[in-house]
């Protein structure tokens, strides 16, 4: 028995060893079309850009809907997320499965803000039921471009 | 008086429920602990977002890649923001920068098509810190379409508050 109970304490503190508590993460679950999409825009659907403009250091000068700024910080992107509720009226409606965003990133911004602009756009976390609310699955990038050199 | 004389017996100890217990110790930790997040770079700092939902179905074919940066013990960048770096394991190198990790994925998309599978069914999984700057993320996304990679993800961790 006692060299069992050995081998099953090696084993245990083995496996307390190694665990890293890993924080779970995800994607976000969009079709990307990126670059040019085939065939002509489809002029039914409102497009949906968002422009995201970058200080020097890669922080976030300016989120703006549209040609509408919507300043910075946690309340512009809580912004942004309801007007794109508005922008295709319920979670899941149907037409907004074709809505397509455009998010135009200055190439020096934090990649972070990139980010929750697409959670913002793709849709929020129910506060009431914790589920997700779906809004925009498509979401297109703008070309990059470089800075001149 | 007279004691009826016990018998002492050098009693053994009942190690059943401990050994069943440390078997159940054993099977939570394998369990916990898995083995699936080795490609994942620790370095890099992924950004946080609510909406990012682990897949509910594993995806068949994945490609990491780890963007990121050198940190100090303090968590600073080591080097310039404007320069991070993929981590990839099996080439000659351990760490690149964009610009030279695009042979390596026309090298990964030749693999997958040796081994009879099409990149195009192949998801890159991108895995960039918070701080890398945009443009080198759309970068490393043309450079993967170039190579005829297809399916993107791009990673964040889940915000628990």
């Amino acid at each position: 028995m006692a060299p069992m109970i050995d081998v099953v304490f090696q084993l245990l503190i083995f496996f307390m060893l190694t665990l890293k508590i890993i924080e779970p993460e995800g994607d976000f679950n969009i079709n990307m079309p990126i670059g040019q999409s085939g065939g002509p825009p489809d002029m039914s659907i409102t497009p949906i850009e968002v422009q995201l403009i970058a200080n020097e250091d890669g922080t976030l000068r300016s989120l703006n809907f549209g040609t509408r700024s919507l300043g910075t910080g946690d309340a512009a992107f809580q912004a942004l997320n309801e007007e794109i509720l508005r922008q295709i009226g319920e979670p899941g409606n149907p037409q907004a499965k074709d809505t397509e965003a455009t998010i135009d990133a200055d190439y020096g911004l934090n990649y972070e803000y990139v980010i929750r602009a697409v959670g913002a756009v793709t849709g929020r976390v129910n506060p009431e039921t914790k589920q997700i609310d779906r809004y925009i699955e498509k979401v297109k990038f703008a070309p990059p471009k470089p800075p001149a050199t | 008086m007279k004691f009826k004389k016990t018998q002492v017996e050098n009693p053994e100890i009942d190690m059943t429920p401990m050994i069943d217990i440390v078997f159940q110790l054993i099977a939570f930790f394998t369990i916990v602990s898995n083995f699936d997040q080795t490609k994942a770079d620790e370095r890099v700092k992924l950004p946080r977002d609510p909406m990012a939902k682990p897949p509910e179905v594993k995806r068949e074919n994945e490609l990491y890649i780890n963007l990121g940066y050198v940190r100090n013990k303090s968590g600073e960048i080591v080097g310039s923001r404007s320069q991070p770096y993929v981590f990839y394991q099996g080439g000659d190198k351990e760490k690149y920068t964009v610009v030279e990790f695009k042979p390596i994925l026309h090298q990964e998309a030749r693999l997958y098509g040796q081994e009879g599978t099409d990149p195009k069914t192949v998801t890159v999984v991108l895995r960039a810190d918070k701080e890398v700057p945009t443009g080198l993320v759309q970068e490393m996304i043309k450079f993967s379409q170039e190579a005829s990679f297809e399916r993107f993800a791009l990673m964040a961790t889940q915000k628990t508050d």
